[in-house]
């Protein structure tokens, strides 16, 4: 009986979304591109400019990023098996701050970094996964930024950045797994609880 | 005379350089599918990532061993198994490196700083730039000879170029035209990287006073690569080599960015983050 009833259901979900997987069908790149483009010009708004206007200006951003970046799946891919092991209301309280994490450190260095241009350079997709491939001049020379990405119904969705080789997710994954074996779950929440308090008192001083 | 040598050098060097580019495109262009970017020169990061540290939950095996599983939730958002791996990195030593990073830290803090500090009140970004050129200039035989020993021909002509116009056009290496004027970005190679390339394994992780993280393998590398450098053959002076090797450091410093410092800021665990960090970035230059 829970066969059948599993099995409507994912007839049913099908059924319904079917359609909608092929009428928004955009490359990872052309999902990716409109985003970075309204991202660039929020940070280049000069009526958004400055320290006052800190915390307005990081909304625009991140309700902007929100629609391409997976801030679950991150939280999901960077927690690994913990992320089953707790409890619902805790998965939610997890992504909420690692998404806060986030945004300290990833709109932090787009704040800092003067450049404001960007180029797309190449695109892969394997099956579900796709990685576009950005250029972000720095000084005299160009870095690669390589967004990750994996189709989720109709969407292309980010959840993780990868530069010079070195993944975002799969870094924090490591020290999350370190501190994980040693202070649990609890011990993991506490520290990024007082990192994001160390970057908003960061913040405050300006 | 020489003048005469060193422009046909090269004039030949930049047409041997042109030469081989063309060559690569069009191999590169035989069998590639008509796609708006045909040629993608960037590694494939989706190649490797699953099994080796994070299972891939949306590939087409997915790590579910239960039929039951794969049909209670379509878009796998709840019953999903994990497979735990082990840590990748071999790191026996930990409580030793850990305690080394404690101590570069106090070192970078103490010493390192405020020198840097100091040097880029003293001498203005551009000078500090040039002096960095001129230093990198005369690494080159490292470069050459480990782009040989690698099998990368091209990037060792690139190397013999650069050198060759950046020691003439470029004043002794102080200025770069090689990239300028002619376009020719640095093609870098060690020897950590190369012993990597023959697939020598790295060991376990270091992290050495003074330098930083490392692995048995590009220790191995770093001492190999001094042997490659000119200054301390032709010196035979420890006291100069010495200096010569702090001031490199110290002027590569004052025109980096503050990589160290904002690792820290970022990290939950820096030592763990250093480790991470280090090991894919070499891994990145060693199997692209």
């Amino acid at each position: 009986m829970k066969h059948f009833v599993t099995t409507a259901f994912v007839f049913f979900y099908l059924a319904l979304t079917g359609l909608n997987l092929c009428a928004d069908d955009h490359s990872p790149t052309e999902q990716l591109q409109p985003v970075l483009n309204q991202l660039i010009e929020v940070l280049d708004d000069e009526s958004l400019k400055g320290d006052a206007l800190r915390e307005k200006r990081r909304g625009k951003i991140m309700a902007i990023i929100a629609s391409v970046f997976d801030f679950k799946e991150m939280s999901r891919r960077v927690l690994g098996r913990t992320w089953n092991e707790i409890s619902e209301k805790d998965q939610q309280y997890f992504v909420t701050q690692f998404t806060k994490l986030l945004e300290n450190v990833y709109i932090g260095k787009l704040e800092s970094y003067g450049g404001r241009s960007y180029e797309f350079v190449a695109e892969r997709i394997k099956g579900k996964r796709a990685q576009v491939t950005t250029l972000i001049p720095y000084e005299e020379s160009k870095i690669p930024v390589h967004y990750i990405m994996q189709r989720e119904l109709d969407k292309w969705m980010v959840y993780d950045i990868n530069i010079e080789g070195v993944s975002l997710v799969r870094n924090y994954m490591e020290q999350f797994r370190t501190i994980l074996s040693k202070e649990q779950y609890d011990g993991l929440i506490k520290i990024i609880e007082d990192k994001n308090k160390s970057f908003a008192e960061e913040n405050r001083r300006g | 005379m020489r003048a005469v040598h060193s422009i046909v050098l090269l004039v030949l060097l930049s047409v041997l350089h042109t030469a081989s580019g063309k060559a690569d495109t069009a191999v590169g262009g035989i069998g590639a599918e008509v796609d708006p970017m045909p040629v993608n020169p960037y590694p494939d990061l989706l190649d490797d990532e699953d099994g080796v540290n994070a299972p891939d939950l949306l590939d087409e095996a997915p790590l579910l061993n239960e039929p039951d599983q794969l049909l209670g939730d379509p878009i796998f958002e709840d019953d999903f198994t994990f497979t735990e791996y082990p840590p990748e990195i071999y790191d026996p030593l930990e409580p030793l490196n850990r305690a080394m990073f404690v101590f570069n830290d106090k070192v970078y803090f103490w010493v390192l700083k405020p020198t840097k500090n100091a040097y880029s009140y003293i001498l203005p970004s551009d000078i500090r730039r040039s002096i960095g050129n001129a230093f990198s200039n005369l690494a080159a035989p490292i470069r050459l000879l480990n782009n040989v020993l690698q099998g990368r021909f091209e990037d060792a002509g690139v190397v013999l170029s650069r050198f060759a116009i950046n020691s003439t056009l470029g004043v002794f290496g102080f200025g770069d035209p090689a990239y300028v004027d002619f376009d020719l970005e640095p093609r870098s190679a060690d020897l950590g990287q190369t012993l990597g390339k023959w697939k020598i394994g790295d060991g376990f992780y270091l992290c050495l006073p003074f330098l930083g993280p490392s692995n048995v393998r590009d220790t191995v590398g770093f001492v190999g690569d001094i042997y490659m450098h000119p200054v301390p053959y032709f010196s035979q002076n420890f006291t100069f080599d010495m200096t010569y090797l702090v001031t490199s450091r110290v002027n590569l410093l004052s025109i980096s960015p503050d990589v160290y410092e904002e690792l820290k800021r970022i990290s939950l665990d820096p030592y763990v983050a250093a480790r991470q960090g280090y090991y894919d970035y070499r891994r990145s230059i060693i199997e692209p």
